[in-house]
């Protein structure tokens, strides 16, 4: 009965089949994580290997887009979204580059753990110089699991990256229909299928079942406006993040200075760090004020001014160091640091 | 003691215990510098309203009254900071609970389109009442012919309020208006430090300092202490990018009616508003349309009669299914029932056909 009923609506909501040399291409780029996973019956929902699924079998279980696009898989890593971070950023985002300028690629798809999903969406969202629809997807529940997620975030991500108003709106993640801007989205919640939200933004729009719409354009600066470029760069500088709460020491600080970070993200402070952020400044280490809230911006003041503060709007302490890191490939002067914090 | 003395004197209180050392008032701009030019348009509201008694925050319980919009200026020198204020002073146009009289909507788009084609004025700040606000934001959204920052505000709480939202709302809308960033976006709605687009924006609280929200979606910026900031712009068509044209809109738009369905209801409702002389219908409804309310739809259809469906859940759209397509009734996408109401009657002044009314509600 499921299966009829899919097939019906499937009938309805997509044309009929062209050749499939006429259809657009869709890239799809495999990274890992818990849409990829494999549980050992499907009622385990939170224990999983991850990245034991690939790319061909998503395909093959949602053949519905396939009727919509060609798509092509490129394995990228098999990991869980921990393990992620430029080593398999950058490529990803060269090879999106170079795969994006292929007349017939209408966009790109890339799978991701959830957990760190935002940070390499962000990356993307920075340095792919493109006008076409990048969508980055995951998955709450394994590949294997009862009432998965997995093959409907597959769908509304191709749905999405063929829909003409995507273009031009930067990184895009979509899970749970819904389709958020990677410059404000997080994850908030452990294992629920809601889990994904801008907060005070709210998302871009959605693929609901009848179409695919969008109604907002996010105004930071992304993809094909942005400064960054990744030409020659083989590694990006040491940014870390360091949690305030009360009594925290200095230690943390001390200990990044020494091992070399270029920057630090701190997440609230501590009076302890007053201190330890000067002796960091003085040894050359930029300092970017952030908030451990979740929501809200950190306000721009003449005091943290005066201190060559710089703040970092409402990126979430992750997203702050994604896009310090690129900032300081380009200046490490902070009232341009500043400026990068304001318009991205 | 009159109303007007008695909201004085609990004025100049509150103006005393504003102006105590605590609270000081930043020094203004030396004349000369050249400040944006924002005009401050009073319909009334909260925001415009004095009670007895600081306490009164939920309405005046014992009446209070509007005031001329001169009172901001005298009570929130700090505008100044902002802008160049003139005001105007059209509670004319508005209905007792503060919000401009839907009778008076074409009034009062037409004085803000000719204040936003003076080549000096930069951006309007409009106060309303909390209640209805949305939709009189949505109506202007949809026929002012403007780029510049329109700006619509309310207070949750009466002027004369302890901790009132209203000096604060208030000289945050003229922020945002005097903004060259909020250009181009469509009407605005600003309360609570939060910048609302007016086609989604809807009153989220009855009373609550968090009174106005943007359901599924979210806002499009915030006035922020230290500075305006946009994050993202609507897609939807507005303002300069509508079709609808203000001046060749007639005074009397065609009768819209809205009908809640529900499972077991009659479908008198529906018979009786085209009865009336309705030329559309919003049906909205959680669960679908009764047996007897289809049939009145039905009926309806025979008619010419335009039928649009909103969702009661208040979150999501309403899916175009192969039941909804099969009756006729348009989905009226994730807008409320007023404002489908509202962009339906604007439709109506253009067309009847069923397609090109999809069209509207997929486009604005």
């Amino acid at each position: 009965m499921p299966g009829i009923r899919a097939a019906a609506l499937a009938a309805f909501l997509l044309p009929a089949a062209a050749p499939a040399q006429e259809l657009p291409v869709v890239k799809l780029f495999t990274t890992g994580g818990t849409i990829q996973s494999l549980g050992k019956d499907r009622l385990k929902l939170a224990e999983y290997r991850e990245g034991r699924i690939d790319g061909e079998t998503i395909i093959e279980a949602v053949p519905e887009a396939s009727r919509l696009a060609r798509i092509e898989v490129e394995a990228i890593s098999a990991v869980s979204s921990t393990r992620m971070g430029a080593e398999q950023g950058l490529p990803l985002a060269r090879q999106l580059m170079t795969e994006l300028e292929r007349p017939e690629v209408a966009g790109a798809v890339v799978t991701h753990g959830t957990t760190t999903l935002e940070e390499t969406a962000y990356f993307l969202h920075l340095t792919v110089r493109t006008t076409k629809p990048v969508v980055v997807i995951g998955s709450m529940r394994p590949w294997t699991a009862v009432s998965r997620d997995g093959p409907l975030n597959f769908l509304g991500a191709v749905r999405t990256v063929l829909t003409p108003e995507a273009a031009g709106k930067g990184v895009l993640v979509l899970l749970n229909d819904t389709i958020h801007s990677a410059r404000f989205v997080t994850k908030r919640h452990t294992y629920h299928i809601e889990t994904f939200v801008s907060p005070d933004v709210g998302p871009l729009g959605f693929a609901d079942a009848d179409r695919v719409v969008l109604y907002r354009s996010p105004i930071t600066r992304h993809t094909a406006d942005s400064e960054f470029d990744l030409d020659g760069i083989e590694e990006l500088p040491q940014v870390d993040v360091v949690y305030g709460y009360q009594e925290a020491s200095r230690a943390p600080i001390d200990a990044l200075v020494k091992e070399g970070a270029k920057g630090i993200i701190l997440a609230d402070g501590s009076p302890a760090y007053r201190n330890a952020v000067l002796e960091a400044q003085a040894a050359g280490v930029v300092v970017v004020q952030g908030s451990r809230k979740g929501s809200g911006r950190v306000v721009l003041s003449d005091r943290t001014a005066a201190r060559s503060e710089i703040t970092a709007d409402n990126l979430h302490p992750q997203k702050a160091r994604i896009l310090l890191r690129l900032a300081l490939t380009r200046t490490t002067d902070a009232k341009e640091l500043q400026r990068i914090f304001n318009e991205y | 003691m009159s109303t007007e003395r008695a909201f004085v004197t609990a004025g100049a209180a509150l103006l005393a215990a504003a102006t105590s050392a605590a609270q000081e008032i930043p020094p203004l701009p030396p004349p000369g510098i050249d400040l944006p030019h924002v005009v401050l348009v009073s319909v009334g509201g909260e925001i415009a309203t004095g009670c007895e008694t600081p306490l009164e925050r939920v309405g005046c319980t014992s009446g209070g009254e509007t005031f001329a919009p001169e009172t901001w200026t005298r009570d929130l020198p700090d505008l100044g900071l902002a802008a160049r204020i003139r005001t105007e002073d059209l509670r004319a146009f508005s209905r007792a609970d503060g919000g401009a009289a839907p009778e008076h909507w074409f009034g009062l788009a037409n004085r803000l389109r000719q204040l936003a084609e003076e080549s000096e004025v930069d951006g309007v700040v409009v106060t309303h009442g909390a209640d209805g606000l949305a939709d009189t934001a949505f109506f202007l959204n949809l026929v002012l012919p403007t780029r510049k920052p329109v700006v619509l505000v309310a207070a949750q709480r009466p002027w004369s309020a302890v901790s009132g939202d209203g000096p604060l709302n208030l000289y945050d809308a003229v922020r945002v208006a005097a903004d060259p960033a909020a250009a181009g976006n469509g009407v605005v709605v600003v309360a609570n430090q939060e910048v609302h687009a007016a086609r989604d924006a809807r009153r989220t609280s009855a009373y609550r300092m968090d009174g106005f929200g943007s359901v599924d979606l979210g806002l499009i910026g915030v006035a922020d202490p230290d500075i305006v900031r946009f994050f993202t712009e609507p897609t939807r068509r507005h303002t300069h990018r509508s079709e609808f044209e203000l001046a060749a809109l007639p005074e009397a738009l065609p009768a819209v009616e809205i009908v809640a369905a529900v499972p077991d209801a009659p479908g008198r409702l529906i018979d009786a508003s085209v009865a009336a002389g309705a030329k559309g219908l919003v049906v909205d409804g959680a669960g679908g349309l009764s047996g007897g309310q289809l049939e009145a739809v039905r009926r309806a259809h025979d008619q010419g009669i335009v039928v649009v469906a909103t969702s009661a859940t208040r979150g999501g759209r309403v899916p175009e299914t192969s039941a909804l397509r099969e009756s006729g009734i348009i989905p009226g996408d994730n807008l409320t029932p007023g404002k489908a109401r509202t962009l339906l009657r604007l439709a109506l002044t253009r067309t009847s056909d069923p397609t090109e009314i999809r069209r509207f509600f997929a486009e604005y």
